[in-house]
């Protein structure tokens, strides 16, 4: 039969395993899509290019951390620095001089950089697979039936710090401000005196960093880290646009609620249909509500 | 008021019209001279060959160039495909190199400093297919604006329907798949354009990405029910064959069992370069037409388009359509040459190769979509030559250690780029080059 259904159970253990591993894979989607919304609100610039960033921090994560054999918090100290300095490299050297050109260019271009990345990791680190990371605290309790890992609440704990920490930032700090106003109306902005620029030189940084952070937590939970783990980029999508693109916390709803359908797609019918029912869900959320849950609703309908 | 003033005061002597036989005959030597050249076998060594093709694809150039209508033009005649003289002449010295290139490929010759010949062949067959895809892909994006990432979507289409027509329903009528395959694809094209109607850009992009993933589902949910892990294999007893009532046909000769097998470089050759150049055609025409300009304009502006008539929905689903049926022949055609289709011959690296393409070609041309995907693949048979024989790039280890990653850092460095600097590609390097010529060629005469 071409459409198989798995095996539907009831078993309540069953599906609260499902429900956990689910709101884990979700913590971890929301960590990607933080960083798609980040560069999307304030810059427009859909990102093509962030499940390699992630990778990027990933393998930086395994030289800083196991290679180098650093302190832990210096370790990722130096990681989050050397993305920062990473992302001010992409602002000033590529998308500076993309700032007005088409949105499909600006597309490719991400895409472009993703190619850079990709080949620049297997010359320098190789295609040989590399053990996960085993950093943080690796024990894990059980609730009813279902095993909790410690590692998905610390990635849970991090994504939520990240959020509130970006909301803060946004409401009260002057560059936030900056950030807001360069994303309502960047002529207004730049008369008012804001340098655009420098905003989005930030805006990239801040993505970078957050890319860092994200290869870190995920280099915990992947089987390995090769050079496959750059799906998770496209695997966030959903997420990042189910929660709406401009909305920080729409990301994290988003992140869980699409990670929670995967998870019970994944386990009742099967792994083919996680990317699917995924996808799915988010074609109906566009059809229903274009901008998302909780998207900006300046949209140009057809 | 200057135009006719003008067109008033030129003389008649500018007014020029050649007779028929004039305007075919390059064409025509274009057309029969390739032959009586690849038909005198090694009697004539290759450099005398390589003079004779030199020296009639100048001749047709030139002959083209001289015979074609000047002057007042009617409006019949303005348009015309080919209408100004350069235009002829490219017309008909392609139609020369087109015609000629198997023949020369095919050759026993081994050209100094080991140039890669004997894998040129294959590398210009999937040129041929790529260019087809590749221009279909910028039909879509480019002259009608839908941005659209189910491109790849397409193309397992045309390997299902290949599966199911070509070899399921019968081994090897690939004649059949072919027209199926773009059946299949206008209507699915149509039907996957349908969110075009409602969302853009971004949201148009994401949407059809979705689609992408159904339709890898439903490519190994195929697979997997009817042909296992191996995936479908088009060679062999698949291989497309000319039917024995066509043997008759010149320049068909069947081998020892009685059949014409389509099985090596020079016979595909010939099946894929006409279905190429006449799809081309076919989209050049198509953006030449009524259709074609609603297309562009519904691309500029969708609201002042449906304020000059032009029905909106209907244009951005035909685009789609027309699009997706050259995209899912492409496919089909790419499966039976290439002769297996895997579990992982399609995923998110076949979408960017794509990108690649029209990128580096050129955005929105269809010419970039030819030059895109000559770049495209050889690219890497240059560099490998480069690495291997050329003086002193072959004594840098560090090339040869990792060379499929340095091709695609090079591939992803250029798109940035031309992006960056050059965002018409090498279709607008060869346009400047063609107006320097022009404005050069035009100063010496003054």
């Amino acid at each position: 039969m071409l459409l198989a259904f798995g095996n539907f159970t009831a078993d309540p253990s069953v599906n609260l395993q499902l429900l956990i591993g689910g709101l884990a894979l979700g913590a971890i989607y929301a960590v990607v899509a933080l960083g798609f919304v980040l560069v999307y609100k304030s810059t427009d610039v859909l990102n093509l290019a962030h499940g390699e960033f992630l990778m990027l921090g990933a393998y930086f994560a395994l030289t800083f951390l196991v290679s180098e054999n650093l302190n832990f918090f210096l370790g990722v100290f130096v990681l989050l620095l050397v993305m920062l300095v990473f992302g001010l490299l992409v602002h000033y050297g590529i998308m500076r001089r993309m700032v007005g050109q088409g949105f499909f260019a600006i597309v490719l271009i991400t895409l472009g950089i993703a190619t850079i990345i990709r080949a620049l990791l297997l010359i320098f680190y190789g295609p040989t697979e590399r053990a996960r990371l085993d950093l943080l605290p690796q024990g894990s309790f059980e609730i009813g039936g279902a095993t909790v890992r410690h590692v998905d609440l610390i990635i849970f704990a991090v994504v939520a710090g990240c959020v509130l920490l970006f909301f803060a930032f946004f409401k009260y700090t002057r560059l936030g401000l900056h950030m807001r106003a360069v994303a309502d109306d960047i002529e207004a902005a730049a008369a008012m005196g804001i340098d655009p620029d420098k905003v989005y030189a930030m805006t990239w940084a801040a993505a970078m960093v957050m890319a860092g952070l994200g290869g870190l937590l995920f280099g915990h939970v992947t089987g390995a880290i090769d050079r496959s783990i750059e799906a998770i980029g496209l695997r966030a999508f959903p997420a990042a646009v189910v929660g709406g693109l401009t909305s920080l916390g729409g990301s994290i709803v988003g992140g869980l609620v699409v990670g929670v359908i995967e998870q019970f797609a994944n386990g009742h019918l099967g792994t083919k249909w996680r990317e699917p029912v995924a996808f799915s869900v988010m074609f109906l959320v566009l059809l229903v509500r274009p901008t998302g849950l909780w998207g900006r609703k300046d949209l140009e309908r057809v | 008021m200057t135009a006719v003033e003008s067109s008033a005061a030129r003389p008649e002597a500018h007014t020029y019209r050649p007779s028929a036989f004039q305007r075919i005959l390059p064409f025509a030597i274009a057309a029969v001279v390739p032959f009586i050249l690849g038909a005198t076998t090694s009697d004539v060594s290759f450099w005398w060959k390589a003079l004779i093709t030199v020296i009639v694809l100048v001749a047709v150039a030139r002959l083209a160039w001289k015979w074609t209508p000047r002057g007042e033009l009617t409006h019949r005649e303005d348009m015309r495909l080919w209408r100004t003289p350069s235009d002829r002449s490219w017309a008909a010295a392609t139609t020369f190199g087109l015609l000629v290139l198997p023949f020369i490929l095919a050759s026993d010759f081994t050209p100094p400093m080991d140039f890669p010949w004997a894998t040129w062949f294959a590398v210009v067959n999937l040129v041929l297919i790529f260019a087809m895809g590749a221009a279909a892909f910028n039909l879509l994006v480019g002259y009608s604006g839908q941005i659209s990432l189910a491109h790849v979507a397409f193309l397992a289409l045309g390997s299902i329907v290949g599966g199911i027509v070509g070899v399921q329903w019968s081994s090897g009528n690939m004649w059949l798949a072919l027209p199926a395959s773009a059946v299949a694809g206008a209507v699915v094209g149509a039907i996957s354009g349908l969110p075009a109607l409602r969302l853009k850009h971004l949201y148009l992009l994401l949407a059809t990405f979705g689609f992408h993933f159904v339709m890898m589902l439903v490519w190994r949910e195929y697979l997997q029910e009817y042909f296992g892990f191996v995936g479908i294999r088009f060679k062999g007893e698949n291989s497309p064959r000319i039917a024995s009532w066509l043997h008759w046909l010149p320049g068909i000769d069947p081998d020892q069992n009685g059949e014409f097998v389509i099985t090596g470089q020079f016979r595909w050759y010939w099946v894929i370069m006409p279905i190429t150049v006449l799809s081309i055609l076919f989209m050049v025409n198509v953006v030449r037409t009524r259709e074609g300009r609603a297309f562009a304009a519904v691309r500029d502006r969708d609201v002042s388009a449906s304020l000059l008539g032009i029905n909106v929905a209907r244009s951005k689903l035909l685009a789609f359509a027309v699009s997706s049926a050259v995209v899912a022949m492409s496919g089909t055609l790419a499966s039976f040459y290439i002769g297996s289709r895997g579990e992982d011959s399609f995923n998110v690296q076949t979408v960017l190769n794509y990108a690649i393409i029209i990128v580096v070609g050129g955005f929105s041309s269809i010419q970039g979509a030819i030059f895109g995907s000559a770049f495209f693949w050889f690219l890497p048979e240059w560099f490998k030559w480069a690495r291997e024989e050329l003086w002193l790039v072959r004594d840098i280890d560090f090339l040869s250690d990792y060379p499929s990653e340095i091709d695609l850092a090079i591939k992803g460095f250029l798109v940035v780029i031309i992006l960056m600097f050059k965002p018409d590609g090498l279709a607008g390097m060869w346009r400047d080059l063609k107006a320097w010529l022009g404005r050069k060629l035009a100063g010496s005469q003054a």
